[in-house]
């Protein structure tokens, strides 16, 4: 399957996953973002231009999937896999590390500018509490995510590279 | 151990200012159409496309939740037990006292000639989503526009409201919950008659706005809707006061309300398709 199949084929995946385990799978109320799993990944082996493109179809797939303003996960999802992919290059981390941190931040990042986005334009909740109840929980389960599912996505999007385990892929 | 065989490319800033870009202005279209738009008709489409996906997704867990739900009512405890067929009894010595009211002012309402109480024709609906999302109470039912459904319709379940029909496709709807940061509902306290505003948060907890400190409530009244501003008819049980805070200082007291509906877990919910004349159109499902 060429590139561009595999990234198709987990970005329609994870959409299909978002609509039907993710609501099911939500821990104390937070539900995790199934498709910012496939943008960091993405983005970590592949590069920050593909991290931003593929984090703006799955954030325009998140948008209308979601109630709220269509545009605002595109902007945060693209700049999310833009910065994973700048961060890849530019981390001084090696191994198991180099995955996690990126994952962590970005994670951290995506709720966080999403939440930024929807207080700037006028429909988002109380900056503060939303801060503690939602974005650091979610950050934190979608960061687990991350380390979960990277090595098996990452072996998914990169075919023509004979990943064998996370070692040796990181 | 790197990745040795090719290195991820070189970042284009040109490319992310592109997509910067197309976001906003996606945003602004969003805000600028109406409701018959591109973008709110391509999340009708959505819906109508991912409907199957989570009603199989919801299938598929369904095993899952009742073996988890079964381990919880394990821990039940004998006590609890007999305070729930305590509490079962008086409800049915109740209900006979309200019974005997109703057929009461039935008579009384027939004497008089009151005529059009409205009464509202109720649509079975199946949840067949829940929120995909932390940053918004919406669930998704499996009747559409082809039902009779249509937007700003009310969502009830048994136990008491449960929010509006936000959007609408062929064979499916999303509610948004009470319990959402962007709902508010026109409600009294039943008890004292007292207006209020129940508004929902991030947290899905609701809290009870703009009440008259002269007519403060206590813990346990119940808060119903007012059927003030339309939206919603009056009567129907939005939930129980469980915690009133009356600072000084500030203008309204802060008092928290808990929805009587088990909004993590519903199942099955009615749209209040419309309001017909009380005649002998009862309930269409």
């Amino acid at each position: 399957m060429t590139r561009w199949g595999t990234t198709v084929g987990a970005l329609l995946g994870a959409f299909a996953l978002q609509v039907m385990i993710a609501p099911h799978i939500s821990l104390f109320g937070v539900t995790p973002n199934l498709l910012l799993l496939v943008v960091i990944t993405l983005a970590f082996v592949e590069g920050s231009s593909a991290g931003a493109t593929v984090g703006f179809v799955a954030g325009l797939l998140m948008d209308l999937l979601s109630s709220g303003p269509i545009g605002a996960w595109a902007l945060v999802m693209s700049v999310t896999g833009y910065l994973s992919g700048s961060l890849k290059q530019n981390l001084f981390a090696e191994g198991w590390l180099a995955p996690v941190t990126v994952g962590v931040i970005a994670a951290l990042v995506a709720d966080f500018a999403y939440l930024v986005v929807v207080s700037v334009i006028g429909v988002g909740p109380a900056f503060w509490p939303a801060l503690g109840r939602l974005v650091l929980p979610r950050a934190l389960y979608n960061a687990v995510l991350v380390m979960l599912a990277y090595p098996w996505l990452a072996r998914f999007l990169r075919t023509d590279r004979s990943i064998k385990s996370f070692g040796r892929l990181a | 151990m790197r990745i040795g065989q090719s290195e991820p490319k070189q970042s284009r800033p040109t490319l992310l200012i592109i997509l910067v870009v197309l976001s906003l202005v996606m945003l602004t279209v969003y805000f600028r159409e109406g409701d018959d738009g591109v973008l709110h008709g391509a999340r009708r489409v959505t819906l109508e496309v991912t409907a199957p996906l989570a009603r199989a997704g919801t299938a598929i867990t369904s095993p899952v939740r009742s073996i988890s739900s079964f381990f919880a009512g394990i821990g039940a405890s004998r006590e609890r037990v007999q305070a729930l067929e305590q509490q079962n009894e008086e409800l049915r010595a109740r209900l006979a006292e309200l019974e005997e009211a109703r057929q009461e002012n039935e008579r009384l309402r027939a004497l008089v000639d009151f005529a059009e109480e409205r009464k509202f024709a109720k649509l079975g609906a199946e949840v067949i989503r829940r929120p995909v999302s932390i940053w918004e109470g919406v669930i998704v039912i499996d009747r559409g526009s082809n039902d009779g459904v249509e937007p700003g319709m009310p969502v009830i379940a048994a136990q008491g409201l449960v929010g509006q029909i936000a959007d609408v496709s062929a064979h499916s709807s999303s509610v948004r919950l009470v319990t959402d940061q962007l709902s508010g509902v026109a409600a009294i306290v039943q008890s004292s008659r007292t207006p209020g505003v129940v508004r929902g948060s991030i947290g899905g907890a609701l809290s009870l706005d703009f009440i008259d400190r002269t007519y403060l409530p206590v813990e346990g009244d119940v808060v119903i809707t007012s059927g003030i501003g339309g939206v919603y008819p009056g009567g129907i049980v939005i939930g129980d006061v469980i915690a009133v805070d009356d600072r000084h200082g500030e203008l309204y007291p802060r008092i928290r309300v808990a929805s009587r509906v088990p909004i993590g877990s519903i199942e099955e919910v009615f749209v209040l398709v419309g309001s017909v004349v009380e005649t002998d159109a009862g309930e269409i499902e």
